[in-house]
């Protein structure tokens, strides 16, 4: 698997950092995360010895970017960098098939009504400006 | 086998825009605990200081521009940072110095200077205190994560807004007795409900103000403590914790582990239980932080906190009262700083320097503090000594 992942990625000579691992594969609309190989706990692509049994050795684990809303909030007042990003919400969701919770910036949200806890959403990008980009899917 | 350590003096600064230096600032409260505990600088034999944003007013590496201009260039000193938690992460290791043995007497501070920057760049800097890449950087401010945790907390606990702001008005009507509060203005639910929305459900005066200023303590040994002639508290129990960093790392949105943990170690060294406490201060940066506090702390089961602030359990004159200071949201919150403020409270209360908001009969007080959502925090015990 991460020979593929390698293959398929423009710059495959490059060493990519965690980060920008995560990243590339948010821009896919998947979460990256790293399965540990002796005891096969999931962590995000960010955490580097594992959480049960601190071994330091992973598969990556492109998880589908769906999921659901845990919590949120709907930031009346922007911090700098997103006074122009319209009414949004930042949200923590639980990412479907695991344990994972990533939180992300979903727009177009004005008020609580818009977002029920336990609504569906999926990655749809990461942007320079805004971050992990997710939308919200019909139900 | 570790040394009892008290708490001889203490000072502080009147915490809200202050237009002194941030070094100014701190020396004013070290000043002040240094008289308070009669001593002079040459008794000090190590700084501990805490402050998160000393480039806001271009001074990082604190510690030893303090100690020079103490006139004790020559004493080290360091400058410890865990965000809203400095101030009690470094009591902490003051404490534990003092404990070991390595010293009979420390000065401990904390700082904070930020208003001149302005709240848009305050906020920006606050925000770094956050997981950033999964926080700040998507779009979350400071009081955007408290509100992401005060809609989980009111999803389960079907708490309301109104409980929310029950906290804000109480800490006021307490700040009001508190001549070196920040914000000293009594205030209502209907104001708190009225007040514009800073992240939903957070509303203005669900929040605390930034702040300016500094609080200093002088810890030591009991026999140093005992010699001094000078009244003085102990420090029965301390206790840290750590919580995932980030708001999405946590199981349980509703608690902040590193409070339940710090708690428990601190309830075991004193030997009590959360019965045995007169007042708290608690972390309170915002209404939501003081609700899910004082479950943590275990003064009240959980999702049952609302109600017992609604009911006034947590009034200066109720069962268990909390932030008789006016906590965070009223006396202010300088994040360098408050920690050590929350000491400075307690050695008042027990000293006779609270006058107009004294918790009476009080003999057991709790200090809690926690950095950013809640994953560093530190709880420490104090108890009255009566002066023969």
């Amino acid at each position: 698997m991460r020979k593929e992942l390698s293959e398929t990625s423009a710059s495959a000579k490059q060493q990519q950092s965690s980060r920008e691992k995560f990243i590339a594969s948010a821009n896919k609309g998947k979460i990256l995360a790293n399965k540990c190989t002796k005891c096969g706990h999931l962590v995000l692509e960010t955490v580097f010895f594992c959480e049960k049994c601190a071994a330091n050795k992973f598969e990556p684990v492109e998880l589908g970017g769906t999921g659901t809303v845990v919590t949120y909030t709907i930031q009346a007042v922007a911090p700098e960098g997103f006074e122009d990003a319209g009414s949004y919400a930042w949200v923590v969701f639980k990412v479907d098939n695991s344990q994972l919770r990533v939180s992300g910036f979903l727009g177009g949200i004005k008020k609580p009504a818009d977002l029920p806890i336990g609504s569906k959403v999926k990655v749809n990008g990461f942007s320079p400006k805004y971050g992990l980009l997710i939308e919200k899917l019909a139900k | 086998m570790t040394n009892k350590v008290c708490v001889v003096g203490a000072g502080s600064t009147k915490y809200g825009k202050l237009n002194e230096s941030i070094i100014e600032i701190a020396l004013s409260a070290a000043v002040d605990a240094i008289n308070s505990a009669g001593i002079t600088p040459k008794d000090i034999q190590a700084g501990y200081i805490s402050n998160v944003f000393g480039v806001a007013d271009r001074q990082v590496h604190m510690a030893p521009v303090i100690m020079s201009n103490l006139g004790i260039p020559n004493v080290p000193g360091l400058t410890i940072e865990s965000a809203c938690g400095s101030g009690s992460v470094m009591f902490r290791e003051a404490y534990a110095n003092v404990a070991a043995g390595f010293y009979d007497c420390v000065l401990a501070l904390g700082v904070e200077k930020v208003t001149h920057t302005g709240t848009a760049r305050s906020t920006t800097l606050f925000s770094y205190c956050s997981d950033f890449f999964y926080e700040g950087g998507n779009g979350a401010s400071f009081p955007g994560l408290f509100a992401s945790m005060a809609r989980a907390y009111m999803t389960s606990h079907k708490a309301s807004e109104e409980d929310l702001a029950n906290v804000a008005v109480k800490n006021h009507e307490n700040g009001l007795l508190n001549p070196k509060a920040h914000v000293r203005k009594k205030i209502t639910v209907d104001d708190v409900l009225k007040s514009p929305v800073v992240a939903d459900p957070l509303k203005l005066l669900d929040c605390c103000p930034f702040s300016d200023g500094a609080s200093a303590v002088i810890l030591c040994s009991e026999d140093f403590a005992k010699k001094s002639g000078r009244p003085y508290v102990e420090i029965i129990g301390s206790g840290r914790g750590a919580s995932p960093a980030a708001v999405q790392g946590r199981e349980d949105i509703t608690t902040i582990p590193s409070t339940v943990a710090a708690a428990k170690q601190a309830y075991k060294m004193a030997g009590i239980t959360p019965k045995d406490i007169d007042f708290a201060e608690v972390h309170d940066c915002f209404t939501i932080a003081e609700i899910i506090d004082i479950e943590d702390l275990g003064f009240f089961p959980k999702g049952k906190a609302a109600r017992a602030v609604r009911e006034g359990a947590t009034r200066l004159t109720g069962d268990i009262p909390v932030n008789p200071s006016g906590g965070l949201k009223s006396k202010g919150h300088p994040i360098g700083a408050t920690g050590v403020g929350q000491v400075v409270e307690v050695f008042d209360q027990f000293t006779g320097r609270a006058d107009g908001r004294e918790v009476k009969g009080a003999e057991i007080a709790l200090t809690h503090n926690f950095g950013a959502t809640g994953a560093s925090a530190a709880v420490h015990i104090f108890k009255k000594v009566d002066r023969k």
